[in-house]
């Protein structure tokens, strides 16, 4: 599902993002009988792009493809015009942060991001050590990467990417175990990775998360592109699905009764002082609603639209 | 985030190997390791027990215990740490996903796993010589092993790149095909670390007359051998490498 543009704006394909880094291109990747993305294409541009999609979607699977990890059965991932699978000097500008907890047990933090470093050819010595201190491992830069907790692994795995300064960053699950201060850390820093003009792409189940660090989701389902675009002109395309406005009032009984009149309310619901109303054309109440409120002398105390978030978008896509 | 500066044209050889050595041995491999050591040792103890003259009662103990069972499941201890231990637990892609060749990665995860067996089996197995009391032996037991676990490491390598069940299928491969169908079958035996290493010991080695087998090469012949079986092993693990489809620990 795509989210169409304003009248006389040229229609262009949410999926493609402008000036791509990242392109998937018809994309189909199987395991024996499972498949796990289906023709799929989409591309993925400078700024932070939330992937999103329940389990089994084939986030994961896009990811390990879009960084070479994974040969498409059929189809072409090109990173800045390259095949990631063919050329490995595009590795030069990658990163992938996997959703796997698991890192070199024996090796210490600083260790493993001096490895990652020296095997892309950094040459500023002091890369690993500013890399460990943005993900906040500077104390702990020299313990055993097997003896720390989740979310300190995680931050290890994003300093050894961030080290080789990509232009392309891809993250599975990054918040995965960071504690509260962490993840509002980490989300700045991607924030401001994506404000660089570098292409971030970005996996999480924490959806309220990805709405303040992603201006764009592509939405995964069962191995499809289900929606792509900002989640608020997606949720507008969904015009079939309806949409429910809380409106808080005194008259309930009135004004539930006067809406129920109206042709675009599917229905409405009291409890209370709250009116929930259930329409696909949520523009008609918007105009309809104090027209209404006027005739019956009835006072609007809230009125709010219920589902304007990325988590109910995206309830809605998988229902 | 500090802007990373390349330093074009440095090798990552190096780096490879150091991590290898570094990181692909934990303690529970090298005691694991110690134990073929340890075993060698015993053998050559055994040997004494033997009737025969001190070198040909070694030479007996290297074909049945050494060459045959020590060797092979030392190297695949090894073999399988530097690279099918990496593989299955979903930490490959530190060092897949880097502008590295794959050539480089393999011979640096090679390299660093011949090492350690140079440092602990041939070690070991020069020790089980002097204690079987056939200190002539130690030179030729000692380049046997050195060359068969070249051979062997790269072999397992090979099987990690293959397979998930590397220690299953690495010990089918040593003691159905090597073992079984390599001692009927000299095509097979050609083709073998095991036969090949038992022979640079049969070539250069005293008292080993027994262990001569026709069909195959001996002595320094069987060295240019296992360095050929070490090159396509090698080779095929770059071009599997190259094909293989890494989904991580989870799947």
């Amino acid at each position: 599902m795509s989210a169409l543009p304003p009248p006389g704006e040229p229609i262009i394909d949410p999926a493609f993002a402008p000036g791509a880094t990242v392109e998937v291109n018809d994309v189909s990747v199987w395991f024996g009988p499972k498949v796990a993305l289906s023709e799929l294409s989409c591309s993925f541009g400078p700024g932070v792009t939330g992937l999103l999609g329940p389990n089994g979607a084939g986030k994961t699977t896009l990811m390990r493809t879009m960084t070479g990890l994974l040969g498409p059965n059929t189809g072409s991932v090109r990173v800045m015009g390259r095949d990631p699978r063919a050329d490995r000097s595009v590795q030069q500008s990658l990163s992938l942060v996997p959703e796997d907890e698991a890192v070199p047990a024996g090796v210490t933090a600083r260790q493993l991001v001096r490895y990652v470093a020296r095997l892309h050819g950094v040459g500023d010595r002091g890369a690993p050590d500013a890399s460990l201190a943005t993900v906040g491992l500077t104390d702990v830069a020299d313990r055993r990467v097997g003896g720390f907790s989740k979310g300190m692994r995680q931050r290890t795995k994003i300093a050894a990417a961030l080290v080789t300064g990509p232009t392309v960053l891809v993250l599975d699950e990054p918040l995965n175990g960071a504690d509260p201060v962490q993840r509002a850390h980490l989300i700045t820093l991607f924030r401001r990775l994506g404000a660089e003009g570098r292409t971030l792409i970005v996996s999480s189940h924490v959806l309220h998360e990805v709405e303040r660090l992603a201006e764009r989701q592509i939405v995964l389902l069962r191995g499809r592109l289900a929606a792509a675009g900002d989640h608020r002109a997606i949720r507008d395309a969904m015009a079939d699905r309806p949409r429910r406005v809380l409106v808080r009032t005194r008259s309930t009984r009135a004004l539930a009764g006067a809406l129920l009149e109206l042709d675009a309310v599917a229905s409405v619901a009291v409890d209370g002082t709250e009116i929930i109303v259930s329409s696909t054309r949520a523009r008609d109440i918007a105009v309809a609603l104090p027209r209404l409120a006027r005739s019956l002398d009835a006072r609007l105390d809230e009125v709010r639209p219920l589902d304007d978030s990325l988590e109910s978008m995206f309830r809605e896509l998988v229902r | 985030m500090t802007a990373a500066t390349r330093a074009r044209g440095r090798p990552p050889f190096g780096a490879v190997l150091g991590f290898t050595l570094r990181t692909c041995l934990p303690a529970r491999r090298w005691w694991t390791l110690a134990i073929p050591c340890g075993a060698a040792v015993g053998f050559g103890l055994l040997s004494r027990l033997s009737d025969e003259p001190a070198d040909q009662a070694f030479a007996t103990v290297a074909d049945v215990g050494l060459f045959s069972l020590l060797i092979p499941i030392a190297c695949l201890v090894i073999g399988d740490a530097v690279l099918g231990a990496e593989l299955r637990s979903g930490t490959f892609h530190f060092t897949f996903l880097s502008p590295a060749p794959i050539w480089t990665i393999v011979t640096a995860r090679w390299l660093g796993g011949w090492i350690v067996s140079l440092v602990t089996l041939v070690p070991a197995m020069a020790l089980a010589a002097v204690v079987a009391q056939s200190p002539e032996s130690v030179p030729a037991i000692a380049l046997a092993t050195a060359a068969g676990s070249a051979a062997y490491v790269g072999l397992f390598v090979l099987i990690g790149c293959v397979t998930r069940r590397t220690a299953v299928w690495s010990l089918a491969v040593v003691f159905f095909i090597e073992r079984l169908l390599g001692s009927s079958l000299t095509g097979i035996a050609q083709l073998s670390p095991m036969w090949e290493g038992r022979a640079v010991f049969a070539g250069l080695g005293p008292g080993t007359d027994d262990l001569l087998r026709d069909g195959l090469p001996e002595g320094w012949a069987a060295v240019v051998r296992l360095a050929i079986i070490t090159a396509v092993t090698l080779g095929l693990a770059c071009w599997r490498l190259r094909h293989l489809r890494l989904t991580g620990s989870s799947d």
